[in-house]
């Protein structure tokens, strides 16, 4: 085996993570992503699925481990003084996209999209517009421009939620469960264009219940369940034909279901 | 009985000026009274105790006694307790903004709770700084949602500004008490009084649901 | 400030009475607040428009008025137009009853009609008829949904009640009023007289909160 000439794009090693004494929700989690992959998480609720891109975007505190993002230090905790240590300045090149979309409500689509890039990077109004724009016209949604979220169709608001995650040139997006919300006929315009991010090599994680989209857009997938990794490899084989018992049931149940 | 509205015309200056004396109190304590209660919200969500437990024991307090003794407290206890003639307007100023701090305040300490939580993590996912969190995202959000009730605050305060007629002061409840002991027909001076009251009360109460359904529409994700 | 307290020269006897007779009208006027307010709401959800607009006028009316001309207007005014001669605390609790109920039905009515309508189809799902449906279904829920608010306003009346001492019922603010007078410690007087009204409402402000944190813990 040849080692990797640039450092993998995300290394976690060994993640805790608890809701109190009683709640252990991440058990020592060691992940490694190489730039360009695309890592679907799947497991059943509760399994600690959700925490993990809510961790590894700096959006919740960890008890112990660490998370580095292109060979940089970005996440670490040692246990002891209960505090995480979060670099703002990496978490910048992560962007996030959430299930239930929260935009803004009171700002109009572009402004949506501006505000980080005119605040955080200082961006120009003239130039940050004429970006958004762009993007709303690459993903059909020009017309919505000047919409409010509130006149928008939740697959509509998906994809502004995604178009405003990309305005800050992410070098990771984390997709949370993005489809849950949305009736079923809206479904396939989101996952559309996260396919179409796929295609331009975006790398991603994404935690979703949809077992056909898993099946199209990993690079591979992962099984978490109880807190740790069950099984880690391509989507024939974790979807197709799983190693581990765990994984098996569960596939066989969720596909036993949507028969 | 034989009911003469006519008489109402011969004292129409006294009530005009009456009410101006209304509209002028109320403006001013509500201007006065928004800035206070806004402070005293954010007051009362702050981290320092001791600025949670002062704001805290207002609002109880205010909220929890009859606005007319808050009003007998400040026209008869405060001058003697700072040793200071105040005027009959300063008093009644001072006792309604107090009030209208109080209820206001929780108005917007509601709706700062109102802006969710997702809210965060957005503005967490796209880096912004909290200043910009605050200024950009929770306040306009707080404060849209604060305005249908800031709105109906405004009309309770108006209603509420009558109880300075027991303390003396000209205003429509006072001129009107006055011109019904002197001419003996009560009942048309103090109908005619109700109603000038309700026609502007009522009109902003409408207006009230109005823009709460507005902006729920335009907030409602 | 040169004031020296002096809260021996208060005697509580006058208050204590005051308190009983503000705690009566209260009471009194909140069990025509509760029964009338209901009956109020019914009148104006009614289709029937000659039954729904006056009853919505009345809402309307004392909801959209200061309290005080209320109350002043109902002691001057009831007798002369209507030729009746009630106690003055009759009239006190009949202005401050009026008032609350027309706060009530409105409290009603918005607990009525957010009662979802999911809950109603259930209910014409199992076969319920309308009568039942309403009786079963709507007011249970609407009801416990109205308590919280229903307390508020009751408690509101409590405090509003202090207006009835201009009319010249003995309640707690006038037995205030009077000894305050009596005594030239108006500081004293009146401090006493707001901690003993605070003392009241307090309590049951506490209580609302509770019972709509728990709602809202419920519902979610």
């Amino acid at each position: 085996m040849t080692a990797p000439i640039t450092p993998p794009l995300v290394r976690m090693q060994s993640l805790h993570k608890s809701y109190g004494p009683a709640m252990q929700v991440l058990k020592g989690l060691d992940i490694e992503m190489q730039p360009g992959e695309r890592l679907v998480v799947i497991g059943p609720s509760g399994g600690g699925k959700s925490t993990l891109l809510r961790v590894m975007m700096g959006l919740e505190k960890i008890d112990r481990g660490s998370i580095t993002f292109g060979g940089k230090p970005y996440i670490s905790s040692d246990g002891l003084d209960k505090k995480t240590n979060i670099d703002t300045e990496v978490r910048r090149s992560i962007g996030m996209v959430f299930q239930h979309y929260t935009l803004f409500p009171h700002l109009n689509v572009v402004e949506n999209l501006i505000l980080a890039p005119c605040k955080v990077r200082k961006e120009r109004k003239s130039d940050a517009t004429e970006r958004a724009v762009g993007l709303l016209t690459r993903f059909g949604l020009a017309a919505k421009a000047k919409a409010y979220p509130a006149q928008l169709s939740g697959g509509q608001k998906q994809r502004v939620a995604i178009a405003r995650a990309l305005m800050l040139d992410p070098k990771l997006m984390l997709f949370d469960e993005v489809t849950s919300a949305l009736d079923p006929e809206l479904v396939a315009e989101v996952e559309q264009v996260i396919l179409q991010l796929a295609a331009q090599k975006m790398p991603m994680m994404i935690v979703t219940h949809d077992m056909w989209f898993a099946k199209n857009i990993a690079s591979r997938v992962i099984f978490c369940a109880g807190g740790v990794v069950v099984e880690d490899g391509p989507p024939e084989q974790v979807l197709g034909s799983p190693k581990e018992e765990r994984t098996r049931d569960f596939i066989d149940r969720v596909f036993h279901i949507r028969q | 009985m034989a009911l003469d509205f006519s008489i109402i015309l011969r004292f129409q200056d006294a009530l005009l000026l009456g009410l101006w004396m209304t509209l002028k109190l109320t403006l001013i304590c509500v201007i006065l009274g928004c800035t206070l209660g806004f402070l005293v919200g954010l007051a009362r969500t702050s981290r320092s105790v001791m600025l949670r437990t002062i704001s805290g024991v207002y609002v109880d307090f205010f909220r929890g006694t009859p606005v007319l003794i808050q009003l007998f407290w400040i026209f008869f206890c405060l001058p003697l307790i700072l040793g200071i003639e105040l005027s009959n307007l300063a008093s009644g100023v001072i006792a309604l903004t107090l009030y209208m701090g109080a209820i206001t305040s929780e108005t917007f300490r509601a709706s700062l709770k109102s802006v969710g939580p997702e809210q965060l993590d957005a503005c967490i996912a796209l880096g912004l700084p909290r200043r910009i969190q605050v200024t950009n995202v929770i306040l306009p959000q707080a404060v849209l949602r604060a305005i249908p009730t800031l709105l109906s605050n405004c009309v309770s305060l108006f209603k509420e500004s009558a109880l300075v007629s027991a303390v003396g002061m000209a205003d429509l409840m006072f001129v009107g008490q006055n011109i019904s002991n002197n001419t003996a027909q009560p009942v048309e001076v103090l109908t005619i009084v109700a109603l000038i009251y309700f026609i502007i009360a009522f009109p902003l109460t409408r207006a009230v649901s109005l823009i709460e359904r507005r902006i729920l529409a335009k907030l409602a994700i | 400030m040169n004031y020296s307290f002096d809260f021996q020269s208060i005697s509580f006897a006058p208050l204590w009475e005051g308190l009983m007779v503000t705690l009566e009208l209260t009471a009194a006027a909140n069990i025509i607040g509760i029964v009338g307010g209901f009956l109020l709401a019914l009148l104006i959800m009614s289709p029937i428009a000659v039954i729904r607009l006056p009853a919505m006028l009345f809402v309307e009316f004392f909801r959209c008025t200061p309290a005080i001309v209320q109350i002043v207007w109902f002691f001057y005014c009831v007798p002369m137009l209507f030729n009746v001669f009630l106690g003055s605390m009759t009239m006190g609790i009949l202005a401050l009853g009026f008032n609350l109920m027309a706060f009530n039905a409105e409290a009603y009515r918005a607990s009525i009609q957010a009662v979802f309508r999911e809950q109603i189809d259930a209910g014409i799902a199992l076969g319920l008829n309308p009568f039942q449906r309403i009786l079963y279904i709507v007011l249970p829920t609407a009801f416990r949904a109205s308590i919280p608010v229903l307390l508020t306003n009751g408690i509101g009346i409590f405090q509003q009640s202090a207006l009835v001492a201009i009319v010249a019922v003995q309640d707690l603010m006038y037995q205030g009023k009077t000894l305050a007078t009596e005594t030239y410690r108006p500081i004293e007087t009146f401090t006493v007289v707001a901690l003993i009204y605070f003392a009241v409402s307090f309590p049951v402000t506490q209580i609302v909160g509770y019972l709509e944190r728990r709602r809202q813990l419920l519902m979610s």
